[in-house]
């Protein structure tokens, strides 16, 4: 029985990379099927392998971490650095989309009046339910925050609740915002306005949802008694992408809800 | 009155292993037992049957999927002539 003498993770070979490459293209090319053949088959497919990947490869890493041991400090600084890169990389994934909108609104075109919000665009009150959006993303803010401490100092109960309530004003968020969207009088499709708004806050959504379920994951985790006081980097990898979210949507409600009305 | 106070609070902890409560008792070392032996069993096999089984599954949907879309991309490619 061989032993290394080094504190880093050789992994097992996995299947999951493979499954996963293959099902980005089953996506991809369901979403082909989707949009021009008005077949859906290949796109459900995908969506299902992928999600397969994600639960098993994901589970995998948990596996290696908390019942093999395999996370010593220097494998946990790697994560760490990996989902910073990750977060980064989504950073620039939303600059696009608020490039797009300062790029039409700063500069508004003939065709839209020469005007933001331009004519005929009735934009959303930013001091009704954007504004309570603001606020229940801030209050998980702090909630999660509290999750984090009463992990560390050890108070089970404490971090079990905290983290309950960062996860349903979560969803309260993603409710509010859905009713949002069926109260709107313009479309995706109304011109720029419509597209830039639905873009940006509709990929925001997405990682509200994303976020949410990350939560979720580390409550059941939590419960389950994964997390220690001092090594829980799943709750701290949650508990960063969460507060990206949050930071994108004060850039949303300042931009596009506020100064775009 | 108080001794009466004590011995309710003493009962009221006792009561943590109710049906509810132990769904949530700490299984981690008997994870970290299962996972850890010495079996060469790839960490994503080591949970036992099911993992398999859903391993076979996710390899099925993969490939079966996967010979699903070169079968459309050819079919997309070779329109069928009309009149």
């Amino acid at each position: 029985m061989t032993h290394q003498t080094h504190a880093f993770h050789m992994v097992n070979p996995s299947p999951w990379p493979l499954t996963g490459a293959f099902s980005a293209l089953l996506l991809t090319s369901g979403l082909v099927m989707w949009f021009h053949y008005n077949s859906a088959t290949l796109l459900s497919l995908g969506l299902l392998a992928n999600t397969l990947t994600m639960y098993q490869w994901w589970r995998d890493v948990i596996r290696e971490g908390t019942y093999q041991g395999h996370h010593t400090p220097i494998v946990q600084k790697g994560l760490r650095y990996g989902m910073i890169l990750f977060i980064v990389s989504e950073v620039f994934f939303f600059a696009g989309f608020f490039w797009a909108f300062y790029h039409s609104s700063l500069v508004p075109t003939h065709d839209l009046g020469g005007c933001w919000p331009p004519t005929g665009i009735t934009p959303l009150n930013p001091l009704e339910v954007p504004l309570l959006n603001t606020s229940v993303l801030l209050a998980s803010g702090v909630s999660i925050t509290w999750a984090h401490h009463s992990l560390m100092e050890g108070k089970r109960n404490n971090m079990n609740q905290a983290l309950l309530i960062t996860i349903l004003l979560g969803v309260y968020f993603t409710i509010l915002q859905a009713s949002e969207y069926f109260e709107t009088s313009f479309s995706i499709s109304d011109g720029i306005y419509g597209s830039t708004f639905f873009m940006a806050t509709g990929f925001h959504g997405l990682h509200v949802i994303i976020g949410s379920t990350f939560l979720i994951i580390c409550l059941l985790r939590q419960l389950n008694f994964h997390f220690t006081s001092k090594h829980h980097f799943g709750f701290e990898a949650a508990a960063w992408y969460w507060h990206f979210v949050d930071v994108v949507w004060l850039f949303l409600y300042v931009s596009i809800y506020w100064w775009g009305s | 009155m108080l001794r009466n106070l004590l011995a309710l609070r003493q009962i009221a902890q006792r009561t943590v292993s109710t049906t509810s409560r132990r769904n949530f008792e700490n299984k981690v070392s008997e994870k970290q037992k299962l996972f850890q032996e010495d079996n060469g069993v790839p960490v994503h096999l080591k949970g036992g049957a099911s993992d398999a089984l859903l391993y076979r599954l996710t390899m099925a949907l993969t490939v079966g999927g996967t010979a699903y879309a070169l079968y459309q991309l050819a079919v997309a490619a070779f329109p069928k002539k009309q009149n």
